[in-house]
């Protein structure tokens, strides 16, 4: 049982706490992820699981082990680093072969595992080459393959992505997300990119300045964040300021600019200040003389600026007071957004976050 | 189990080599030079403390005149090797030169040919009955000899120009062809633009390599004891007070060691840190193209460049051809002979094996210990490091006489007692040329990702076993040369060796510098062509190696 147990891990760097009490717990064959902006401690915190940093407070366990005090080399985890840290001056087969050889495999053995890791990672054949003949895929997969031909109880990836260029990053996150699927191994996973940790996540760690701000599967943490750095933070989102007004059952009335809608189970006071977050496609155009349900928010707005992205339409609108709204509508040639003209938008309730927080 | 002195892994292997580090630095660089100072501020029975040793000796208009000469002839020489390489420089930058990486190559050889040689040559040429003096005199014309002064700073700047020259080439190579571009996109005009962008990104390292110039003419010892004569210089003094053929006198050598090393450690301090560190990068990916020049300003740039880098390398060329020449004691024949050799090999075998095996062994040990310091101070950040860095440093500003007098202070008597055999010799060399493989170590590990340290032992292989046998191999091209580079300064050693040597551990630099003072020019001059022989082979077969790691460092 390969799961991992965080237990009030603490560590500063000089006067900055890059961690500061972190709790958390991985299943066994969890494909977890710490996304942040960078400085927000993911890496250390990885890092700290992988034993090239030491905590300053805390415990951390895998299965029943306690790993914080092993030296990293006896930690039987598998890591992929950023720049993949393939060795210049093995081949590939000497690069994937480097852990098993440190384990005293017997030599048979280490070529069939060799060769099963290869093909496992799709480079079957490329035994022979130097690393300064791969392009930087293949450089990934050997990476991967060298991590995972020791049988490693965890692994660990570092930002793996980030390198590659756009098109290439897509594929490899399916691919490494199937090979996860494929060997079951506990998989914690660092990047900054919001759109690759809810792409390939069962669930997600969102981090800021050392604590854990919302942990939670992708679904929820995009469409329900807990707080505005959240909302912002996984991706472009509008915070509208909003009052709260009275309650009707469960409902209660919320104005934003001329228009209100009903938001359900919200806590706050008659004329309280909120936030709500919309997200710019959780709201559409209305056709004309189409109704608007009661209850959603009727929103008449001037779009000041279209931007054509293929698939999708940006735009670029505002209310009559000037408050900036942006609006993913999916691409129509039959809808009449131009810059100018005045649309109106509807917006499903369910799909709006409120904070009883003051927009910053 | 939590307790404080629980030692995170992967600190303890650093600290393992910072323990052994300190212990050696401390009892071969700290404890010799503990002796020095101690010597020159305690009564001679060693009982109180006194400053009498330094009113004594500042007392004397002679030891004044020392002080005066060797930063004067310093800064004299410092700036006439400014001059020379700077323009060098730029066309070697920035000019078609014709022969240019031969040009390149043979600019770089006078760092390893021994200074010593150099001078030794130029009296040979141009000493008192030296051949050339002889000829001129013939025709009538007055030239009496080229000791003093002028001999050597005319030595200095001919042997010592190189550090000049390869910080200004790299740094002139470095300024981004966008930086220039951008200028004069902006309205600057090309010599606008050299004034005000590219000369300012070359100065820094132009001053770094000025200083470091400055340092090397401290601490000579050999280029002084040839060419000064009666003109008294800190290094030959300290030598001549504490070995002396008449009354020694170790705590005036001692207080003239400690101005040496106070002089040499205050430029150091100023190149460290007001001047390496300026250095601007440019994130240079493509180095300014060529200027295109008139043909007359081709042909003056091509000729000023081969006369400086040829003429820094007559000397050494003469020496060899002499030495094939017959030698009446002092007096030279016109007569082909290979009696010089015969007499060297006859009398002197001994000094090319004993030089030899010096300079391996101190090669060996010097990276057996500067290496793993190189990786620590790359890869350790840490108050101890600093330390260690500034330790490792040291004997940059310790002149090899001083260092060798410290040495004899030291273990002349007491617990370790080391003088007479030739255990001192290679442990004063070990310490001399520690710097070089420390830096040219922790230099070439900047360039190998330190993530594969960690990649290494997350595949789980420990860290002593990570560092041997991963990054030594990553980094043996860098190793090589700062073995090379070691060894070749090693077998050309003398200023250290003429206070260690004893019977029969002369090398062949003794056997020059003891011909000095008497009748075998012979013999010296095929000890002197050997030694070049001996330093040019490794140069040239290492100089791929040695363009790559070592000479880029200045």
């Amino acid at each position: 049982m390969a799961t991992i147990a965080i237990e009030g891990v603490r560590r500063s760097f000089g006067s900055v706490e890059a961690v500061s009490d972190v709790s958390l717990d991985i299943g066994d064959g969890e494909f977890f992820t710490l996304l942040g902006p960078s400085g927000c401690g993911k890496t250390t915190l990885l890092r700290m699981i992988a034993g090239f940093t030491e905590p300053g407070a805390g415990r951390i366990r895998i299965g029943d082990r306690r790993i914080d005090t092993l030296p990293p080399h006896r930690r039987n985890i598998g890591m992929v680093f950023q720049n993949y840290a393939i060795f210049p001056n093995l081949t590939v087969t000497g690069n994937v072969a480097y852990g098993l050889k440190a384990r005293k495999i017997p030599a048979g053995e280490i070529a069939t595992r060799v060769a099963e890791a290869l093909a496992l990672v799709r480079l079957p054949g490329y035994g022979e080459r130097w690393p300064h003949q791969l392009s930087g895929g293949q450089l990934q997969r050997v990476a991967i393959a060298r991590a995972l031909v020791i049988r490693p109880e965890v692994l660990l990836l570092d930002e793996p992505l980030s390198n590659l260029d756009a098109r290439l990053r897509v594929d490899m996150r399916g691919e490494i997300r199937d090979l996860q699927q494929r060997l079951g191994i506990t998989t914690v996973y660092v990047t900054h990119d919001q759109e690759e940790a809810l792409a390939v996540s069962q669930r997600i760690a969102v981090m800021q300045a050392g604590r854990i701000e919302q942990l939670g599967a992708p679904g929820e943490i995009y469409r329900q964040p807990a707080n505005l750095f959240v909302a912002r933070f996984m991706g472009t989102t509008n915070v509208l300021p909003g009052v709260a007004g009275a309650r009707e059952g469960s409902a209660t009335r919320v104005r934003i600019g001329p228009t209100e809608l009903w938001v359900h189970g919200l806590d706050a006071g008659e004329g309280e200040a909120l936030s709500l977050c919309i997200r710019p496609e959780a709201m559409r155009v209305v056709a004309a003389g189409e109704t608007v349900a009661p209850g959603s928010a009727r929103l008449e707005v001037t779009v000041r600026r279209a931007e054509f992205a293929g698939a999708l339409v940006r735009l670029d609108a505002e209310f009559a007071d000037g408050t900036p709204v942006k609006v993913a509508v999916l691409d129509d040639p039959a809808a009449g957004a131009a810059p100018g003209s005045r649309i109106v938008l509807a917006c499903d309730p369910a799909r709006v976050t409120v904070f009883r927080e003051g927009a910053a | 189990m939590s307790g404080v002195l629980r030692v995170a892994p992967l600190a303890r292997l650093p600290l393992a080599i910072g323990a052994i580090a300190f212990a050696f630095l401390g009892l071969f660089l700290l404890y010799p030079l503990w002796g020095v100072l101690s010597a020159s501020i305690l009564t001679p029975d060693g009982a109180a403390f006194t400053l009498g040793n330094y009113a004594s000796v500042l007392s004397r208009s002679f030891y004044r005149a020392s002080v005066a000469n060797t930063l004067g002839i310093g800064l004299l020489a410092t700036l006439t090797t400014t001059l020379i390489a700077v323009p060098l420089a730029f066309a070697i930058a920035r000019l078609d030169i014709p022969g240019k990486l031969l040009l390149i190559g043979m600019a770089t050889l006078p760092l390893v040919l021994p200074s010593f040689v150099g001078a030794y040559a130029l009296v040979l040429l141009l000493g008192r009955s030296g051949i050339v003096t002889e000829i001129l005199n013939a025709w009538g014309l007055p030239f009496e000899s080229v000791y003093g002064t002028f001999g050597i700073v005319t030595v200095y700047t001919l042997t010592l120009y190189p550090y000049v020259l390869l910080p200004a080439v790299a740094a002139l190579k470095a300024v981004d062809v966008s930086v220039e571009e951008a200028a004069q996109n902006l309205g600057s005009s090309p010599a606008r633009t050299f004034r005000t962008v590219t000369l300012p990104i070359v100065i820094p390292s132009v001053l770094s390599g000025a200083l470091l110039v400055f340092i090397e003419t401290l601490e000579n010892f050999g280029v002084p004891a040839v060419l000064a004569e009666d003109k008294p210089i800190l290094a030959v003094e300290a030598y001549k007070l504490f070995i002396g053929e008449t009354a020694t006198n170790p705590s005036a050598a001692a207080v003239l060691g400690v101005l040496l090393i106070v002089s040499a450690t205050i430029v150091l301090i100023i190149q460290r840190r007001y001047i390496a560190g300026r250095r601007f990068a440019t994130g240079a990916r493509v180095a300014p193209p060529l200027i295109r020049a008139g043909a007359g300003w081709r042909t003056a740039a091509a000729v000023y460049c081969w006369a400086v880098v040829l003429l820094a390398l007559v000397p050494f060329f003469a020496i060899v051809v002499l030495s094939f020449m017959e030698f009446r004691g002092p007096v030279l024949q016109a007569a082909f002979s290979l009696g010089n050799y015969a007499e060297l090999f006859a009398t002197a075998g001994g000094p090319l094996a004993n030089t030899v095996l010096f300079a391996t062994l101190a090669a060996c040990v010097a990276v057996l210990i500067g290496v793993p310091i190189g990786w620590v101070l790359a890869r350790t950040r840490s108050g101890w490091t600093s330390l260690l860095d500034i330790v490792a440093t040291m004997p940059f500003a310790v002149a090899g006489t001083v260092l060798a007098i410290g040495f004899v202070i030291a273990f002349n008597a007491g617990a370790v007692i080391l003088t007479g055999g030739w255990l001192i010799m290679v442990l004063a060399y070990c310490v001399r040329k520690l710097p070089f493989t420390v830096r040219s170590s922790s230099a070439i590990l900047h360039q190998i990702d330190p993530v594969l340290e960690e990649a290494s032992i997350s595949l789980g292989v420990s860290p002593l076993r990570t560092f041997l046998g991963l990054i030594v191999p990553l980094m043996l091209g860098g190793i090589v040369s700062g073995m090379v580079l070691t060894w070749v300064t090693v077998a050309s050693e003398l200023s250290s060796t003429v206070v260690l040597y004893s019977g029969p551990w002369r090398t062949l630099t003794i056997v020059m510098f003891q011909a000095l003072e008497g009748t075998g020019a012979g013999v010296a001059v095929a000890a002197a062509s050997v030694l070049i022989a001996i330093t040019l082979i490794p140069i040239v077969t290492a100089y791929r190696l040695l363009r790559r790691y070592e000479f880029s460092m200045l």
